[in-house]
């Protein structure tokens, strides 16, 4: 069988998509993906002209579903392509939407990234914390499940439309920064902040706000963990 | 920067609070402004008790000249008391909502010097927040009974939402517990708060809407004798006459001694069962009617829609592949989700038992009372029937309270002894 291994980007998925198409193959952009003797390797490369007529050919049944697509490669989970792959087959074969044929495992399974990737990225609108630099710039690491990164900047650059701000995914070591004005998305390894003089100080209040509206007499450490996964405890002030 | 002291204070006595929702607004960041509200509510950290800091949850001021029973504000008690300037919550809130803390305020106070005086400098508080500290997060204020009606209007139209507690579900506990606020100094401003809101609508107001995320309101429940029937009475009456977003009941806990009132809370049980009751007549299309007679209370061992499909099992099984949403919505375990997703997924192909369990469908309450393509998955048995809600109930209660960590503590927490 066939392994076509892409570099993890969307135009080389959509690329393999188009020569994988005819056969029975699986498309991945996990290399340490486990072979068997009848194995054959396929590095994936980029070529523009198969990536547009793949995209034209999902677009001609199916308006939304590239940017479903789009949204479910940014999953972690290690089948992703292969995922999207069933889903773009079964688009060809009714030659229609299969969105709300809710009882075929392609679309389950692809609503399940789905569910995840908005999940996600809906819970860390939440849970992402900024520190104030002392230039003024705000600074939030952070290390998400999933690649989000500019979808949280579209949502803080709405938000605090007039700061500047940095957002740090420290696991896949790339940046988001805003300057006021737009976004741009980059590389960044390690990062030196130095804190504004206040920071320490407004942490503080926060950590006592979080204590003092707790109601201690019920716990329900439970719900708490369920609701904010300890993975995400690490960045937070309230819980360090 | 405020002292550490004064927001421990505030903060602890605004925390009994159950509201904390930050959803309904789509307020909009304006030019040079800092923050937005989004629609569906963001929840920014959650407390090991459970529930979720969505805004910064804070008392004006803890000086109260009210004297209500189950207060631990109230003016006879003997706490630490302090109280915050409009400037002092401002930049708190800005310095908050920058780090992402918070998704913006929710402003009560207790009743100092006067209702008036109180009101304004709430009022004065958003006012300032929105025109000098240019916040467009979300603002939740609570009303202060006997207040002046145009400095209600006035908070109305820079807020988000407003609420003002009905706190108890009779007149009669109100005048008993309660004595300085009266029916009318609540109704009356919710009333005229919800003929702003529908002029608003009728005019297709655009621009400075009134409240755009509505009205809310909160009671005690089990401070006071009434049956579980006539507060959901009045919880019917609150959605359909004032428009509430939102009735949150407040399980009572005995945190003042008093001869008025009881010495046992009400339990986190009673609690959530309403709850699951508001669900019912929100979104599932049920009428108090048929849920809970007046003078009943809930059954404590079924949920309610279990409870009333036990009663009504004539009307079951039915069809998973034709039972109109109405029906399907009706059916134990069955979601409303769950019963949207069956409506669409059957349009395609008709489904089985499996295809629901594929599609996650919880079936465990639904097999009793569904067949699909004509099979019937559960049991005949009416006792047995009854056994199995029950245990699909309980396993479900005992994760959702207890939660507790010891037994003790577990108790406490039922009996409401904090």
């Amino acid at each position: 069988m066939k392994i076509f291994i892409t570099d993890g980007s969307p135009a080389a998925f959509f690329t393999a998509v188009f020569d994988a198409y005819s056969e029975e193959c699986v498309i991945t952009s996990d290399s340490s993906i486990q072979l068997s003797l009848d194995s054959e390797i396929v590095r994936v490369q980029y070529d523009d002209e198969k990536c547009r007529r793949v995209r034209n050919g999902i677009s001609k049944y199916d308006e939304l579903a590239e940017d479903e697509i789009l949204l479910a490669l940014r999953s972690c989970d290690r089948l992703k392509e292969q995922i999207a792959f069933g889903y773009i087959k079964k688009i060809m074969q009714f030659k229609a939407p299969v969105r709300k044929r809710l009882s075929l495992p392609e679309t389950i399974e692809l609503n399940d990234l789905l569910y995840k990737v908005n999940g996600e990225t809906h819970r860390l609108k939440g849970l992402l914390r900024f520190m104030e630099s002392r230039d003024g710039a705000l600074y939030a690491p952070y290390s998400p499940d999933n690649d989000i990164t500019d979808l949280l900047m579209r949502h803080f650059a709405e938000r605090l439309k007039s700061e500047k701000f940095v957002i740090h995914d420290v696991k896949r070591k790339i940046a988001g920064m805003y300057d006021g004005n737009e976004c741009i998305m980059g590389y960044a390894g390690e990062a030196e902040v130095y804190l504004s003089e206040y920071e320490k100080a407004f942490e503080n209040l926060w950590k006592k706000y979080y204590q003092a509206v707790n109601i201690k007499e019920r716990p329900h450490e439970k719900q708490m963990k369920g609701s904010m996964p300890v993975r995400y405890w690490k960045f937070l002030p309230e819980k360090n | 920067m405020i002292e550490e002291e004064k927001l421990e204070i505030l903060t602890e006595s605004a925390k009994y609070d159950v509201s904390c929702s930050s959803s309904g607004s789509k307020r909009k960041n304006k030019q040079g402004g800092i923050g937005n509200a989004a629609a569906s509510g963001i929840c920014h950290s959650f407390t090991p008790d459970g529930r979720c800091i969505s805004l910064l949850k804070i008392l004006m001021s803890n000086e109260c000249i009210y004297d209500c029973e189950y207060c631990p504000n109230r003016r006879s008690a003997d706490v630490r008391r302090a109280r915050l300037t409009p400037d002092e919550i401002c930049e708190l809130v800005i310095a908050f909502y920058k780090r992402n803390y918070i998704e913006g305020l929710f402003l009560s106070s207790a009743v100092f010097e006067s209702p008036d005086k109180t009101m304004e400098l709430l009022c004065e508080t958003i006012f300032k927040l929105r025109k000098v500290y240019n916040f467009n997060g979300y603002i939740h204020l609570k009303g202060i009974p006997h207040a002046d009606g145009a400095l209600v209007m006035k908070a109305a139209k820079i807020a988000d939402r407003m609420s003002f507690n009905v706190e108890l579900p009779s007149e009669k506990s109100l005048k008993l517990l309660a004595p300085q606020k009266t029916k009318n100094s609540l109704l009356l401003p919710m009333k005229s708060l919800n003929n702003a809101i529908e002029y608003d609508k009728q005019n297709k107001v655009r621009r400075g809407k009134v409240l755009p995320a509505g009205q809310t309101t909160q009671m005690i429940i089990g401070a006071s004798p009434e049956s579980d029937g006539q507060i959901l009475k009045l919880t019917e009456a609150l959605y359909t006459n004032m428009n509430l977003k939102r009735v949150y009941y407040s399980s009572y806990v005995p945190v003042v001694q008093s001869s008025k009132l009881p010495s046992v809370g009400a339990g986190l049980l009673r609690e959530h069962r309403l709850y699951q009751a508001d669900w019912l007549i929100r979104f599932y299309g049920f009428g108090v009617n048929e849920i809970c007679a007046e003078d009943e209370n809930l059954s404590p061992e079924y949920d309610p829609k279990c409870a009333w499909a036990l009663r009504n099992m004539h009307l079951f099984p039915v069809e998973i592949n034709t039972a109109p949403l109405e029906v399907l919505l009706r059916v134990p375990g069955i979601g409303a989700k769950s019963a949207y997703r069956i409506t669409e997924a059957r349009k395609f192909c008709k489904l089985d038992f499996d295809n629901l369990a594929k599609m996650r469908i919880v079936l465990k309450r639904a097999k009793h009372f569904i067949t699909c393509k004509g099979r019937f998955y559960g049991s005949d048995n009416f006792n047995q029937v009854k056994t199995s809600l029950q245990l699909a109930d309980s396993s479900e209660i005992s994760e959702q309270l207890s939660m507790f960590s010891d037994t003790a503590t577990a108790l406490s927490a039922l009996t409401g002894n904090i």
